[in-house]
C-alpha cells in the first residue's frame, strides 16, 4: 500500500477522533449543538455556518469542515437551533417557523464567544444564507478577534415576486407582527421554499435582508471580507458577482462551480478558502 | 345348504353393493367431516397466531412511530415552543408522514405529565396515565383505544428529558388493518376489556375475541365433495339399476329360461325328441352353449337310455331264453306260471311236460355236441308242433314244458300227441345217433280250483308214469297216479340226494342166490337201502325217486362205491360172487361202467355179476351191447333181470350178450299159481332159455314146492325168502 495512502488514512483517523459535539444551552429549554474540531493553535479558528434551514451536516459545510480540520485548522460548525432543541435535521419549509434572524445572530454571538474563549483569531466562514447571517453579525457586532469573513455563494433570502412585492410583503408582515396576541402563521414563497410557513416576525426577519441590504452591509463592515462564488451559480443572476465586487470586498470566482460547489469544485473551494486563511497575517 | 334362486341372489347382490356403497359414502362423509374439523382447528390456531402476530406488529409499529416522532425536530420544537402546538398536532404531524395515517390522535406532554394544550380534540388523556410511558388499551364508551406514551429527549444520550409523546389508535381497527389475515376474521374482532380500565398492551390478547374467516376453499371443496357424493350416489343408483337390468337381462332371465328348459326336458322324460324346442337362443353365449350342450347331453342320455332299455329288454329276453334251443327257459316258465296263477281270467290250464328218454346215456355216449344237437332238434320239433301262441320252455337238461291256458284235456292231449309225432318223425340219425329218440309226455289239466303248483306235481307224476317201462309215452294225470306222490315225499328225496353225496349212507342186504340143485350159495345180490340217522329207506322208496329225478346213473355210482366199502371191510364172505343191479341209464353211462370194471379188477376174488333189465336192449341195443361187452371183457358176468315182467322180447333173447337170465318173480309164480296154460307158457319159456345156454335164476322162491318145480325146469339158481327169510 503506498505510503501516502497510509498517511491520509492516518490523518483522517486523527481528525475523526478529534471531532466532538458541543452543546450550548441557550435558555428557555433551547440547546444548540455544533461540531467542534480543534486544530493547531497557531492557525486561526474557523466558525463555519450552514445555509438557510440547513445543518452542519449539509454537504458543502460538512466537506469544508473535514477538509479544514484535515488542514489543521480549528473548526466549529454549529447548527442553528431555529427554536428546536438540539436540532439535528434540516427544518422543513412546511414546519412552523418561529425563529428569526435576530435569534440566529444571538446564537452566532454565543458560538463566537464560545470560540473566542479558546482561540484569539477567528475567521467566519458562511455558506449561502449563512454568509448573510455572518455578514449581519459582523455588521452588528464588530470584533477584532474576527479577522475575516468568507462568504461562499452568498445569497439573500430570495423573494421571487420582485423587489416591489418584497416591500409590500414586508409591510404586510410588519402589520401582522405588530398585531396583538399570537399572530397567525403565514405561508409564502421564500428562498428555495415554494411555500414556507411561519410567524410574521420570522419571515419578516429574513425577508428584510434584500440583495441591496446585503451589498450595503458588505460595503459597511470593517472586517476583511472575501466572497467566493461560482461562475455558474445562477440563483442570484449574472450581475451578482459584479455587484459584489463593487462593494470593495475581495471576490473569488470559481469557474464552472454552481451554488453548492459540487464535484471537483469542492477542491477549488477548499483551495480558495485555504488561500484566504493563509493570507491572514 | 338350501338352494337359493338366482333372483334372490341377484337381489342380495344388488342390496349388498348398495349397502357397501352407502357405507363407503357415509364413511367418506364422516372422514371429510373429521378432516374439516381438523382444518378448522388448525385455522383457529393459525388465527390466534395471526392475532398475536398482529399485536406484535402493532407493538413494533408503535415503537417505530414513537421513535420517529420523538426524534423529529419539530416534535422537540413543540416541547420548547408550544405556541403553535395545535397547528403542529393537526397538520404537521400528519403531513410529516412519520406516523401512520390510522392514528386517531397525537399528544405531547410536559415533563410533569400535563398535556401541552387544553385544546384536545383527539381526547388524549389530560395527563399521562400512571403506568406511562407504556402501551395501554382502554375501553372508552364502548370503543377500544390503544395508547402509546413515550419519552422525548433533547439529546441522543437521553439525559435531557423534554417531555412525553402520546399516540392514540383505534385498537380494533388497527388490529384489522395491521396485516392481512388469512385465518382470523377481522370483521368479528372485539374485546371484553372492562370499561375505562387501562390494560397493558401485552395483556390484550387474552381479552380479544375473534372468529375465523370462512374458509371459502374448504367450503368450496366441501361443496364439491358433497356434490361429488350426490353424483356418485346417483351414479351408484343408476349403475345398480343398470347392473340389475343387465343381471336380469343377461343372467337371471337366461338362467330361469335355462332352468325352465331343463324342467321341461325332465318332464318330457327320456324322449329327447319330445323336448320343447327353444323359442329363441339365450342371449348369453355361454348359457346358450350350456343349454345346447345340455340338450345334446340329454339327447345322448335319452339315446343311451333307449339303448339301455333295448339292451335291458334284450337281457330280459335273453334271461328268459334258453341259449341252446332258443325257446323260453326255466325263469320264463316260472314267471309265466306265476302270472297265470295271478290271472283270474283263465279257468282252465293244461301243463304238458316233455322228457327225452335216456338222453343222459346219449349225451355220455355221443358227446355233448351231439347231445346239444339232439336237444335243439327236439325243441324244434316241439315248437313246430305247438300253436303260434304257445310257449315252449326248456326246464333243464332234456326236459321241456308248455302251458296251455284255457285248454281242455282233450285238446291238450291232441297237442301232446302231435308233439310226440313230430319227434318220432324226426330223423336223428343225421346227428350220428343210431338209437331211436323218443320222448315221454306227462299231461295235467287244472280247473279254476286247482293251484298251479299242484298242476306241476300232477304233470310230474304223469311224466313219471310215462317213463315207466311198458307204459304209454303219453300219460294224462289221473287219480290213481296220486299214490306215487307219496314216493316223492320230501324225506325220501332228501335221503336219495344225501346218499348220492355220501355213499356211506347206503347199506346192503346181501340176499343169497343158491346154486341148484345143491342149494349152496353161489353169490349174493346186493339189495341197497339208505340208512339215515332217523330211518331206513328201502328199495321200494328209493328207486321211484331215483327214476323220477333221473338220478339212475348217480345212484348207481354211489352203490358201486358202497359195495367197494363193504368189500374193503370184508362184509361179504370171500369166495362168493356179488350181484349188483345197474339201471338202464347206469349201463349206458360209461363212467358207471368204468367204475364197475375197476371194482371187479380191484377185487378179483369176488366175481362181479351185473344185473340189468331188458329195457336197455330194447331201446338202446347197440350202446347197451357195447357196454356189456366191456363189462364181460373185464370179467364181469351179466344177468338179465326181471325177465318176463316187461317186453320179454323173444327176438332179442337169442342175441342178448348175457350170461344169466333172471326170471321175474311174477313169471316164477305162474309155475305154481297160474292156470295150466300159464304154467305151460312159463315152463316152455324156461326150457327155451335153458336151451339157448343161458344160466337161469328163479326169483321169489318161497316154498319147497316152488323150488322143486324150478329144479325140474332146469333152473341153475334160485333165490327168495325160502332161503333168506326177511328179518
Amino acid at each position: 500500500m503506498p505510503k501516502w495512502i497510509v498517511a491520509v488514512l492516518g490523518l483522517l483517523a486523527i481528525a475523526a477522533a478529534r471531532a466532538e459535539e458541543v452543546t450550548l444551552d441557550l435558555g428557555e429549554r433551547l440547546t444548540a449543538r455544533a461540531e467542534y474540531r480543534p486544530g493547531r493553535p497557531e492557525l486561526p479558528a474557523v466558525l463555519l455556518l450552514h445555509g438557510f434551514l440547513q445543518t452542519q451536516d449539509s454537504p458543502t459545510v460538512h466537506q469544508l469542515t473535514d477538509n479544514l480540520g484535515t488542514e489543521g485548522y480549528t473548526v466549529l460548525a454549529p447548527t442553528l437551533s431555529l427554536d428546536v432543541p438540539a436540532r439535528r435535521q434540516s427544518l422543513a419549509c412546511e414546519a412552523i417557523h418561529t425563529h428569526t434572524l435576530e435569534d440566529a445572530l444571538r446564537e452566532i454571538g454565543a458560538w463566537v464567544a464560545w470560540l473566542k474563549a479558546r482561540h484569539p483569531r477567528i475567521v467566519l466562514l458562511g455558506h449561502s444564507f449563512g454568509s448573510v447571517e455572518l455578514l449581519a453579525y459582523v455588521q452588528q457586532h464588530p470584533d477584532k478577534a474576527i479577522r475575516k469573513l468568507i462568504g461562499v455563494s452568498i445569497i439573500e433570502g430570495r423573494y421571487r415576486a420582485g423587489e416591489d412585492a418584497r416591500r409590500r410583503k414586508i409591510a404586510e408582515l410588519r402589520g401582522l407582527a405588530s398585531s396583538a396576541g399570537r399572530p397567525a402563521v403565514v405561508r409564502q414563497q421564500f428562498s428555495f421554499c415554494r411555500q414556507i410557513q411561519g410567524t410574521p416576525q420570522s419571515l419578516l426577519s429574513y425577508l428584510q435582508w434584500s440583495p441591496e441590504r446585503i451589498l450595503g452591509a458588505a460595503r459597511s463592515v470593517h472586517t476583511a471580507t472575501t466572497f467566493i462564488v461560482g461562475s455558474r451559480d445562477d440563483l442570484m443572476g449574472p450581475a451578482w458577482i459584479g455587484r459584489l465586487r463593487q462593494t470593495g470586498a475581495r471576490v473569488v470566482v470559481i469557474e464552472g462551480a454552481n451554488h453548492f460547489m459540487k464535484g471537483e469544485h469542492e477542491f477549488n473551494l477548499l483551495d480558495s478558502v485555504l488561500d484566504e486563511l493563509k493570507a491572514l497575517p | 345348504m338350501k338352494p337359493v334362486k338366482v333372483t334372490h341372489l341377484s337381489f342380495a347382490y344388488i342390496a349388498l353393493v348398495a349397502l357397501l356403497a352407502l357405507g363407503l359414502g357415509l364413511y367418506t362423509w364422516v372422514q371429510i367431516g373429521q378432516r374439516a374439523e381438523q382444518i378448522r382447528e388448525e385455522e383457529r390456531t393459525q388465527a390466534r397466531r395471526e392475532i398475536a402476530d398482529a399485536l406484535q406488529a402493532i407493538q413494533a409499529k408503535l415503537r417505530t412511530s414513537a421513535k420517529a416522532l420523538a426524534e423529529w425536530d419539530e416534535t422537540r420544537q413543540q416541547l420548547a415552543y408550544d405556541e403553535y402546538y395545535p397547528l403542529w398536532r393537526d397538520q404537521r404531524v400528519k403531513a410529516s408522514g412519520l406516523i401512520p395515517g390510522s392514528i386517531a390522535a397525537v399528544g405531547l406532554y410536559h415533563p410533569g405529565g400535563g398535556i401541552l394544550s387544553r385544546d384536545n380534540p383527539g381526547h388524549m388523556p389530560e395527563a399521562l396515565p400512571a403506568r406511562a410511558p407504556a402501551a395501554l388499551v382502554v375501553k372508552e364508551q364502548g370503543r377500544d383505544w390503544l395508547y402509546h406514551f413515550f419519552p422525548i429527549y433533547a439529546d441522543p444520550g437521553r439525559e435531557q428529558l423534554l417531555g412525553y409523546g402520546g399516540l392514540k389508535f383505534d385498537f380494533l381497527a388497527e388490529m384489522a388493518s395491521i396485516r392481512q389475515f388469512r385465518y382470523a376474521d377481522p370483521g368479528r374482532l372485539q374485546s371484553d376489556l372492562p370499561e375505562n380500565t387501562p390494560m397493558r398492551f401485552e395483556d390484550a390478547l387474552a381479552h380479544l375475541r375473534y372468529g375465523t374467516q370462512a374458509n371459502e376453499g374448504l367450503a368450496a371443496l366441501h361443496g364439491l365433495l358433497r356434490d361429488f357424493q350426490v353424483r356418485m350416489a346417483l351414479l351408484y343408483v343408476a349403475g345398480l339399476a343398470v347392473a340389475a337390468w343387465l343381471l336380469s337381462r343377461f343372467v337371471v332371465a337366461p338362467l330361469r329360461r335355462l332352468s325352465a328348459d331343463i324342467d321341461a326336458l325332465r318332464e318330457t322324460g327320456a324322449k329327447a325328441a319330445d323336448a320343447p324346442a327353444p323359442l329363441e337362443p339365450l342371449i348369453v353365449w355361454e348359457l346358450e352353449n350350456a343349454r345346447r350342450s345340455f340338450r345334446d347331453y340329454h339327447a345322448r342320455l335319452s339315446d343311451l337310455r333307449s339303448d339301455l332299455e333295448r339292451s335291458s329288454r334284450d337281457f330280459f329276453d335273453q334271461a328268459r331264453q334258453d341259449a341252446l334251443t332258443g325257446v323260453y327257459n326255466r325263469r320264463a316258465y316260472d314267471e309265466d306260471r306265476q302270472a297265470l296263477a295271478q290271472d283270474r281270467r283263465h279257468e282252465l290250464c293244461a301243463l304238458i311236460l316233455f322228457d327225452c328218454d335216456h338222453f343222459k346215456a346219449i349225451n355220455d355216449t355221443y358227446g355233448h355236441e351231439v347231445g346239444d344237437t339232439v336237444i335243439r332238434a327236439i325243441a324244434h320239433c316241439l315248437q313246430g308242433a305247438l300253436r303260434d301262441q304257445d310257449r315252449l320252455y326248456r326246464l333243464g337238461g332234456d326236459e321241456f314244458a308248455t302251458l296251455l291256458p284255457d285248454m281242455d284235456e282233450k285238446s291238450a292231449l291232441a297237442i301232446a300227441e302231435r308233439c310226440q309225432e313230430h319227434v318220432m318223425r324226426h330223423d336223428f340219425r343225421q346227428y350220428g345217433v343210431g338209437e331211436p329218440i323218443g320222448i315221454s309226455i306227462g299231461l295235467a289239466q287244472a280247473g279254476a280250483e286247482l293251484p298251479l303248483a299242484e298242476l306241476q306235481k300232477q304233470a310230474d307224476l304223469a311224466m313219471y308214469a310215462a317213463k315207466r317201462p311198458g307204459q304209454r309215452k303219453i300219460v294224462v294225470y289221473e287219480e290213481r297216479l296220486g299214490g306215487v306222490s307219496a314216493l316223492l315225499a320230501n324225506d325220501k328225496i332228501t335221503a336219495v340226494y344225501q346218499a348220492i353225496r355220501d355213499p356211506f349212507l347206503i347199506e346192503f342186504r346181501y340176499q343169497p342166490v343158491k346154486r341148484l340143485p345143491g342149494l349152496e350159495t353161489a353169490y349174493v345180490e346186493a339189495l341197497a337201502r339208505i340208512n339215515t340217522q332217523d330211518t331206513i329207506i328201502r328199495p321200494p322208496d328209493i328207486f321211484p325217486v331215483v327214476q323220477a329225478r333221473r338220478l339212475d346213473a348217480e345212484f348207481d355210482q354211489a352203490v358201486i362205491q358202497a359195495v367197494q366199502r363193504d368189500l374193503e371191510f370184508k362184509r361179504i364172505p370171500e369166495g362168493l360172487g356179488l350181484s349188483i343191479n345197474l339201471s338202464v341209464p347206469g349201463l349206458l353211462n360209461p363212467k358207471v361202467v368204468d367204475m364197475m370194471i375197476a371194482l371187479s379188477q380191484a377185487y378179483p376174488e369176488s366175481r362181479i355179476l351185473v344185473e340189468i333189465t331188458e329195457t336197455a336192449f330194447i331201446e338202446h341195443m347197440d350202446l347197451a351191447t357195447q357196454q356189456i361187452q366191456r363189462l364181460r371183457a373185464a370179467g364181469c358176468a351179466i344177468a338179465l333181470d326181471d325177465f318176463g315182467s316187461g317186453y320179454s322180447s323173444l327176438r332179442h333173447l337169442a342175441s342178448m350178450p348175457v350170461d344169466i337170465v333172471k326170471f321175474d318173480i311174477d313169471l316164477v309164480r305162474l309155475l305154481h299159481a297160474g292156470d295150466a296154460r300159464q304154467r305151460r307158457v312159463a315152463q316152455d319159456i324156461a326150457r327155451m332159455v335153458a336151451s339157448v345156454g343161458y344160466g337161469m335164476v328163479a326169483e321169489g322162491i318161497e316154498t319147497q314146492e316152488l323150488l322143486d318145480q324150478v329144479l325140474a325146469l332146469g333152473f341153475s339158481h334160485a333165490q327168495g325168502y325160502y332161503f333168506d327169510p326177511p328179518g
